[in-house]
């Protein structure tokens, strides 16, 4: 006979947290880690860059966590952090002069497959998102693979709903040529 | 658009869908980065009363109607006033404290019993700055050092009403969820 496991709410570890209890914290970063460890990969396309930005974007959620008005939808509060920190780091890495390259080991995480396992098409699929201006990207991974609404992606990144449709509409146009292109060679 | 064009779509959106690990490092490392963060205060009352903070402070709950009733017309401004003639520190003072300056934050709030200065120099935490009433009135105000940068702010009333600084620039790229404003501390 199994024991059904009653897994803690986001509410009352956030709750804990304010009363005082730092390690409930720890409750929170491993359930949202991979989630929201995979928007980061696919946004920056860089390990260290996108663990940068998801061990920033936990701890500003951590000194903030008074300003969680909703306990309730704290994975959604803190998407709204990530998608922040993502575009600083993105922006720093732009500066840098950092071509955009994927890395087989933040694509997979750790530990991960042999990198010989990967196919083309996934290849292809990664080497076309890193092609993509930020803003498309962003809108394209918020709406396509995280399925969010265009009323929450407008509350997290700050850009009207139109604007957002528009880019989710010429990622997918861009998406398309670019892996046109890549069937043919 | 082709039908094979949506595919291609489909096909790029389930490719990105597939789940990915994060090296769980990221967890050790992100609790180290917070135990080694100033102990965390509360607002003062304990779980319940922080639970009823942040279900009034939520932004609905700023709006400046009537539906707020008491101190919403008081608000009548607020001020940031750079004392720059007030520097800590002497001529023996470490570099970085005298590269500090105080700042007076001031907010008029005729009716309000207790008003807390919060932002990104105390981890926005109600506990930490509370204001002082000046005699007789209705006027606030906070005196904090800080050290040059870009400081997000707002003031919180009676542990419940948020409010930004209506006399200083929006925080617009608040990531939080409410308003707040911003005050830039020069180095010289």
């Amino acid at each position: 006979m199994g024991t059904d496991k009653v897994e803690t709410s986001d509410a009352d570890l956030v709750r804990r947290v304010l009363a005082g209890d730092t390690r409930a914290y720890a409750g929170l970063v491993a359930r949202y880690r991979d989630r929201l460890g995979r928007y980061a990969m696919h946004m920056l396309g860089d390990r260290e860059d996108a663990e940068e930005a998801l061990q920033d974007a936990f701890v500003r959620g951590y000194r903030s966590l008074a300003r969680c008005y909703d306990p309730e939808r704290f994975g959604a509060w803190l998407y709204g952090i990530l998608v922040n920190r993502c575009r600083t780091t993105g922006a720093r890495a732009a500066r840098r002069g950092r071509v955009f390259v994927r890395d087989e080991g933040a694509l997979n995480g750790v530990p991960h497959p042999s990198a010989a396992e990967r196919t083309e098409w996934e290849d292809a699929v990664h080497r076309a998102l890193a092609r993509l201006a930020p803003e498309y990207r962003e809108a394209f991974l918020l709406k396509h693979v995280e399925d969010l609404e265009y009323e929450t992606m407008a509350r997290l990144t700050g850009a009207g709903v139109s604007a957002l449709k528009m880019r989710v509409k010429r990622a997918r146009e861009q998406l398309q040529v670019i892996l046109r292109e890549a069937e043919r060679v | 658009m082709s039908e094979h064009d949506e595919d291609v779509i489909e096909r790029v959106v389930d490719e990105l869908r597939r789940p990915v690990q994060v090296d769980p490092a990221v967890d050790t490392r992100v609790m180290e980065e917070i135990a080694r963060l100033p102990v965390r205060r509360g607002h003062g009352g304990g779980p319940a009363a922080g639970a009823a903070w942040r279900w009034l402070t939520r932004p609905r709950s700023i709006s400046l109607s009537p539906l707020g009733g008491l101190g919403i017309a008081a608000v009548l401004a607020a001020l940031v006033l750079a004392l720059s003639g007030r520097r800590p520190g002497s001529p023996s003072t470490p570099p970085a404290e005298r590269a500090m300056r105080e700042f007076e934050f001031v907010v008029v709030e005729p009716h309000a019993a207790r008003v807390s200065l919060v932002g990104d120099f105390n981890d926005w935490d109600a506990a930490r700055t509370p204001m002082r009433r000046m005699q007789g009135g209705s006027v606030w105000t906070a005196v904090l050092p800080l050290r040059p940068g870009r400081y997000r702010y707002a003031f919180l009333v009676d542990g419940t009403r948020w409010l930004a600084d209506p006399t200083a620039p929006a925080a617009r790229d608040d990531e939080f969820g409410a308003p707040s404003s911003v005050v830039t501390v020069g180095s010289s």
